[in-house]
């Protein structure tokens, strides 16, 4: 960025600018004084926080900003207690399958177009389950289909 | 018998405590001492006395209700002083609500006419009393938006980040820092012209 200023004319000129407009402001903010007199000024304030308290908004005690603090303190630790309870059950659900069970497929594998046809091979003792998936509008027919899938996938 | 020190000369950090038990004495004190530089925070932000005066009283009542919350974190004036800012911010956020949004204010914080202005190479403060200087820096924050002004005080006079400033003035940093960068620049050029018309 400092090489871009640089090789640039303008931008040069620009930074320059603007470095002489901080350089002015630094230190010289305006000085202004509070048109009324301090005593008036206080009586103001006084009455105003007597009239506050008088109405019960008062002062808030130690026993408030506790309360306020813990709920600082509570408020981010139930959300890392609620993302820690969720991952549990997530991976208690991803994982409640994934136990030498090769029907598991069975429950994860489901066919949603009316255009696509599937047949299904499962060997217990290879420990395998071959799925596999036909174009239906194709006009082949199951037979074809069974001898020459036309779109292998194969899930394990 | 050891007299009573002055209560004038007594450390701010002692009024605190003495205001946080609950001595109003103290906290009066505290006031005389710091009222003008809540007063000016205030008027530098609204540009109007009388609202200031307001805003300034709201924020030491606010500050005796608070004072339990002050562990010393910073000087009591700082603390004061944000007190001050986010109310001025709050009467300024209802000042828009109530304006309608014109084309030149969607236009503000894309830089609007600012975007055209010529670079200004000259330092248009040279030569100038510091009085004189105040003044004109003064005026020129008068012409400002209340957007630009705001971010202008809040980072080149109070010194917050640009993440504190978008967290206050509820905006993006991007839009602070394109604020920030034509207030700069329409700063640089009011006080050019007022150089040139004293020249002239």
């Amino acid at each position: 960025m400092a090489t871009l200023v640089e090789q640039d004319v303008e931008a040069r000129a620009l930074a320059a600018e603007l470095r002489m407009t901080h350089g002015f402001l630094a230190g010289n903010e305006p000085e202004v004084k509070l048109p009324e007199s301090v005593d008036f000024h206080w009586s103001k304030i006084r009455r105003e926080i007597e009239r506050q308290e008088a109405a019960g908004v008062g002062r808030e005690d130690r026993g408030v900003y506790w309360l306020a603090a813990a709920r600082r303190f509570l408020a981010p630790l139930s959300g890392v207690a609620l993302v820690a309870f969720v991952s549990v059950v997530s991976l208690n659900l991803f994982n409640a399958g994934k136990v030498d069970d090769p029907t598991r497929q069975l429950v994860e594998t489901e066919s949603l177009s009316e255009h696509v046809g599937s047949i299904s091979y499962k060997s217990q003792a290879e420990n395998m389950f071959v799925v596999y998936l036909y174009d239906k509008d194709s006009g082949v027919s199951d037979a074809d289909v069974e001898a020459e899938p036309i779109d292998d996938m194969v899930i394990q | 018998m050891a007299t009573k020190p002055d209560i004038s000369e007594v450390p701010d950090e002692k009024l605190v405590r003495r205001s946080q038990r609950g001595d109003m004495v103290s906290f009066e004190e505290l006031l005389k001492r710091h009222r003008d530089k809540i007063f000016a925070r205030a008027f530098s932000m609204m540009r109007n006395e009388e609202e200031a005066t307001d805003l300034s009283q709201e924020a030491w009542v606010k500050g005796w209700q608070r004072l339990k919350q002050f562990h010393g974190d910073s000087s009591f004036v700082t603390w004061m002083t944000r007190i001050v800012i986010n109310l001025c911010l709050d009467q300024l956020r209802k000042h828009k609500r109530q304006r309608a949004e014109s084309i030149e204010h969607l236009e503000e914080d894309l830089g609007g006419v600012e975007r055209q202005m010529p670079t200004v190479t000259v330092n248009p403060t040279e030569g100038l009393e510091r009085s004189e200087l105040r003044a004109r820096i003064d005026k020129a924050l008068g012409q400002l938006s209340h957007e630009h002004r705001t971010v202008l005080i809040l980072h080149e006079f109070e010194d917050l980040e640009y993440k504190e400033i978008a967290k206050r003035m509820q905006c993006s940093i991007g839009t602070v820092m394109s604020r920030l960068f034509y207030a700069r620049r329409k700063m640089a050029v009011l006080m050019a012209g007022w150089k040139r018309e004293q020249q002239s």
